[in-house]
């Protein structure tokens, strides 16, 4: 049930993206096609599980004084690890996300996780918790690059990314001369997170407003 | 030993940094040779460009470790055919350099065709080298000889023509 609990909370409750704010240069960077969110998407949920995965094992061994870097040094380790993976075998993804796979490293979504949840919970949970929360990455990127993608261009579209000439699907969904080509610049990926954020936030206030008005009436009841 | 110590902490570090470092060579070794594949690759896409009649197996990478080594413009070195070979460069220009290829016919010492892959320099004046007109005012002159540059570009387009009579000399000794 907890565990359930956490997993559910990655997602929705405390995405790392649009509820924690974390991780954002890249969010911002590389929505611009549902291509390269899935792709940074997959990376991050890689290097997540593993790295929570990796520092809960040896969260016992670590002097609590040296954690910082050696959380660093694993973490680095699984970048350049993908890093070298994808440019190996998907070289298209690489020269689209370019210096953002490195920048996974810095990503505060990682080291977050690692300090906050995989430093002090079991294997299991914490493979769980990298589950939920870069599932909860992927689910905010790819949001953001629908939206920017379909407003930018009017297609919505997608490729295999290990064979860039195999176009998976293909859809026109608003007329070339309808597109605003702003949605793919810097200003269209910072109101694009914008409404999502407030949204999201919207969404929040909403359940616990709903969740107070219970808790008052069930006092009421007790009461009398 | 102390698990607090500097020297605990020091070791404690060295050997995470030591293990990751053997993860890294293993992972780069499987790797490897499968990015200098798609980087070949891609290299050879553009000798097609310039070539579309060819197949991609017609070029052949020439180990150019001493070329490169003497004539820091250049970046690889490719033959096609038993005359022609292909140099790929970098030179610097005005702002952001030139990258581009030339092809030179070493038994004639003729330029047999150039095309520009980037340039960084001013936009409308300095990238005039990558337009269809630099590459066709080139084509067939003596490689070796005057080529013209670009009037209002000199900055970017004097290394290029620099590096095409540099590549001239080179070609011959090419095997």
């Amino acid at each position: 049930m907890n565990r359930m609990q956490n997993f559910k909370n990655g997602l929705i409750k405390d995405n790392p993206v649009f509820g924690l704010y974390l991780g954002l240069c890249s969010t911002l960077a590389i929505t611009t096609s549902i291509n390269n969110a899935i792709g940074m998407g997959v990376a991050v949920i890689f290097v997540l599980i593993l790295s929570n995965m990796i520092i809960s094992a040896i969260r016992k061994l670590v002097p609590d004084d040296i954690r910082i870097p050696v959380y660093i040094v694993i973490i680095a380790t699984l970048v350049k690890i993908i890093q070298m993976l994808i440019q190996a075998y998907a070289p298209a993804l690489d020269s689209s996300l370019g210096v953002f796979i490195p920048l996974i490293v810095v990503n505060c979504i990682i080291l977050g996780r690692a300090e906050a949840f995989a430093s002090k919970n079991g294997i299991l949970d914490s493979a769980l918790d990298g589950v939920g929360m870069g599932l909860g990455y992927l689910l905010a990127v790819l949001s953001m690059s629908v939206i920017r993608q379909l407003l930018a261009t009017g297609v919505l579209s997608m490729t295999n990314p290990f064979n860039e000439a195999q176009v998976l699907f293909s859809i026109r969904l608003i007329p070339a001369d309808f597109t605003i080509s702003m949605f793919s610049s810097p200003l269209g990926a910072f109101m694009t997170f914008a409404c999502l954020a407030a949204g999201l936030t919207a969404y929040k206030l909403h359940a616990q407003k709903k969740e107070e008005a219970k808790a008052a009436a069930n006092s009421k009841e007790a009461a009398k | 030993m102390n698990k607090n110590s500097p020297a605990y902490l020091a070791l404690f570090l060295a050997v995470t940094a030591g293990i990751a470092g053997g993860a890294l060579y293993g992972a780069n070794s499987l790797t490897a040779p499968v990015i200098k594949a798609n980087a070949e690759k891609a290299e050879k896409a553009s000798l097609l460009e310039m070539y579309p009649d060819a197949s991609i197996d017609d070029f052949v990478v020439v180990d150019a470790e001493d070329i490169i080594a003497d004539h820091p413009s250049v970046q690889g070195v490719y033959k096609y055919g038993d005359d022609i070979v292909i140099f790929k460069n970098s030179v610097s220009g005005y702002d952001g350099g030139t990258v581009f290829l030339v092809a030179i016919n070493a038994a004639k010492d003729t330029v047999d065709s150039f095309k520009a892959i980037s340039n960084g320099d001013t936009k409308g004046i300095g990238s005039k080298i990558t337009e269809n007109a630099f590459a066709e005012s080139v084509k067939g002159k003596q490689a070796s000889g005057q080529l013209d540059t670009i009037s209002g570009a000199t900055f970017t387009s004097k290394p290029v023509v620099e590096a095409i009579n540099e590549c001239a000399e080179i070609a011959p000794t090419v095997e």
